[in-house]
């Protein structure tokens, strides 16, 4: 039988598969590595590639995650410099950093990075309290400061386990970490809520008055420019009909030709006016020219 | 593995007995199995690099670890795609497409997400239990219940895949540490009523400066609060809402008032210039042309005053008298006592008796 060309390239290639999965791995840009030669890790790996080793079971490889994991601690109670009782708890994004670190602590646990974890919140819960402990709560909750004593205490948390964490070697670091909870301890939200009660009262009543008074205020307002209005009016028509008496005046010296004959003039059109309508005038035969029932005067029955 | 390969192929050039045969044609067949079976895991390791990327998903492809593309243009769309085989080559499955959403659960009561679904609250104790339900301290040291919705698209999705575990995980981290530190420096009325816009841009300016600073990879798109009373206290708080309508509502009426008093006042005023105007031009008017007829009157008084006079006066007595509704004379008494003239005024009202006088 001759050889057939086929089988022999397939029989390379199946070759050149084993090899390449005995002696190489894959560390992912998201991993870091570490080969251990007889069980003693001997090769850090961080950079991403395809990466040589020894078979197995001289050579071993050991892949673990390095992207930033969140983790946040259980929420633990503690005292304000003030002595408010605060319940918090705070989120972390943390990372393996040192592999050839973190793999003797912790490469024995059948979850290395939850065991990493538990390490982690005991630091956090040593450093929250310690932190917490130093700063009043007005630090925290407060409308004057724009938040810059928040953000403190924040890297105060942060800085004090990033030098735990380097004292201890674990090979992690924390790149991040936040407030993630802040409350009170229940029994005391009983007594807020009562505050905030009684508070509500102050503001409802408060609104109601000030709706009051300012509704007096605006309507008395009203009346005093009404007022000012109509005084200014009343002025104003009184300059005019002084303009007008003052024109009128312009007009007497016509009648100072002759003022008797004025004054005949003015008190016959006013005695006109005056009796127009609904007027009963009583009088006597002496009043001219009823004085004709009396007959004719004598001069004009003897003419000159 | 290929020297063993081999020495089978040699097998048959032996010469054979029935009994060689009958092995030499189990080994035959057996080997066919076995090339039929190598030539599979060929084709599979060949096809382990490719796969496809559903409608709702994305993929990353990776070759010696790195991934291959850089920033959006890594990702690939749904369809059928190729990578090298592993050792050399990856990918990765990610689900992200769009617009990203998540929502603080750091500040807000224990809620089902079926509740939320149905708009009911579940009902509130008389205190809130700190290991269930959320809640954020203002500055004014009172509790309120809020809670942001935040929208965000990922501008480095290699960054949100390769550098965290959970990356939506630490936005909502975020974005919790930013509801709680605005709140704190915000009093309860503001959250909740007087200032929501610039509550809202707070947070938003926060969450924008805590994923710049832990690097995530994002672009913040909206971020809308939500802000309630404690549910204990939602009747104080209405109260206070009550109260403030109503004093609205006083101040409206107020308002009205005023403005009719004032167009009240400005019409009067207006009237009472508008009068004096009148007056004015009435007064100089009759004046001048009183003025007028004394001029004309002047030279006939002076050619006779006695006569004139008398005719002046006679005259106006006579359209006086015939103007008057009532003339009554009383005739001079004889005897020169002094008469009593008895007149009964209000005529109007006899006017009704008049017919029942006969």
């Amino acid at each position: 039988m001759n050889r057939n060309p086929l089988i022999l390239i397939i029989g390379f290639l199946i070759g050149i598969i084993v090899i390449l999965l005995l002696f190489t791995f894959q560390v992912r840009k998201s991993e870091v590595a570490v080969v251990t030669t007889f069980g003693k890790p001997t090769r850090p790996i961080t950079e991403p590639g395809l990466k040589f080793k020894g078979p197995w079971p001289i050579q071993r490889v050991y892949k673990f995650d390095q992207r930033v994991q969140n983790f946040e601690d259980k929420q633990t109670e503690g005292l304000t410099r003030d002595g408010f009782n605060l319940i918090t708890s705070v989120y972390v994004g943390w990372k393996i950093t040192e592999v050839t670190n973190f793999f003797p602590t912790f490469a024995g646990y059948t979850e290395p990075i939850q065991e990493a974890e538990r390490n982690l919140e005991r630091l956090l819960s040593h450093a929250k309290s310690s932190v917490f402990g130093k700063h009043p709560l007005s630090d925290i909750v407060s409308a004057s400061d724009n938040g810059t004593n928040f953000v403190a205490i924040e890297n105060e948390i942060l800085a004090a386990v990033q030098t735990d964490l380097r004292a201890q070697h674990y090979g992690i670091d924390i790149d991040f970490l936040g407030i993630k909870r802040l409350q009170i301890p229940e029994s005391v939200t009983q007594n807020v809520f009562e505050r905030m009660t009684s508070e509500r009262k102050v503001l409802a009543d408060r609104s109601q008055y000030e709706g009051e008074s300012q509704a007096a205020i605006i309507k008395s307002e009203a009346e005093r420019k009404a007022g000012e209005m109509l005084a200014r009016a009343e002025s104003e028509a009184t300059r005019i009909r002084g303009e007008g008496e003052a024109k009128a005046a312009e007009s007497l010296k016509v009648f100072n030709q002759n003022p008797d004959l004025a004054i005949l003039i003015f008190q016959l059109n006013a005695l006109e006016s005056s009796l127009k309508e609904h007027s009963i005038l009583v009088f006597d035969p002496n009043t001219p020219p009823f004085n004709l029932f009396r007959g004719v005067s004598p001069n004009l029955l003897n003419p000159k | 593995m290929s020297s063993q390969l081999e020495e089978r192929e040699l097998l048959p050039e032996r010469p054979m007995d029935s009994g060689s045969q009958a092995l030499s044609e189990a080994l035959k067949s057996s080997f066919f199995v076995v090339k039929i079976v190598m030539v599979l895991l060929v084709f599979v390791f060949l096809g382990s690099g490719f796969f496809i990327v559903g409608p709702t998903e994305r993929a990353i492809v990776m070759r010696l670890g790195k991934p291959v593309g850089e920033g959006e243009k890594a990702l690939l769309g749904p369809g059928l795609h190729a990578s090298w085989p592993y050792p050399i080559g990856d990918f990765t499955r990610v689900s992200i497409t769009g617009i990203q959403r998540v929502t603080s659960r750091a500040g807000w009561y224990a809620v089902t997400p079926e509740q939320e679904l149905a708009g009911t609250e579940p009902p509130a104790a008389g205190t809130l239990n700190p290991a269930v339900d959320g809640y954020a301290l203002t500055a004014d040291g009172n509790i309120v219940h809020t809670r942001a919705h935040l929208t965000y698209r990922i501008n480095d999705p290699i960054r949100y895949v390769y550098n965290f575990v959970d990356a939506s995980n630490a936005v909502l981290n975020a974005l919790d540490d930013a509801v709680l530190y605005t709140a704190a420096h915000f009093k309860v009325d503001d959250i909740l009523t007087r200032d929501v816009a610039g509550y809202a841009d707070a947070i938003k300016s926060r969450v924008k400066e805590l994923v710049e600073k832990q690097d995530l990879g994002i672009q913040v798109e909206q971020c809308t609060p939500q802000s309630v009373p404690p549910r204990q206290l939602k009747e104080a708080f209405n109260s206070v809402l009550r109260s403030e309508l109503g004093r609205n509502k006083t101040l409206d009426e107020a308002k009205s008032v005023a403005n009719q008093t004032s167009s009240r006042a400005s019409a009067e005023a207006q009237g009472r210039v508008n009068k004096a105007e009148v007056d004015r031009a009435l007064y100089v008017n009759d004046i001048t042309s009183r003025a007028q007829q004394f001029e004309q009157l002047l030279p006939k008084y002076r050619e006779n005053p006695k006569l004139f006079v008398q005719q002046r006066y006679t005259e106006t007595i006579g359209r006086i008298f015939t103007n008057v509704q009532d003339k009554i004379m009383v005739p001079e008494s004889t005897s020169g006592n002094q008469k009593e003239v008895r007149y009964i005024l209000n005529r109007e009202l006899q006017v009704p008796k008049a017919p029942e006088k006969p």
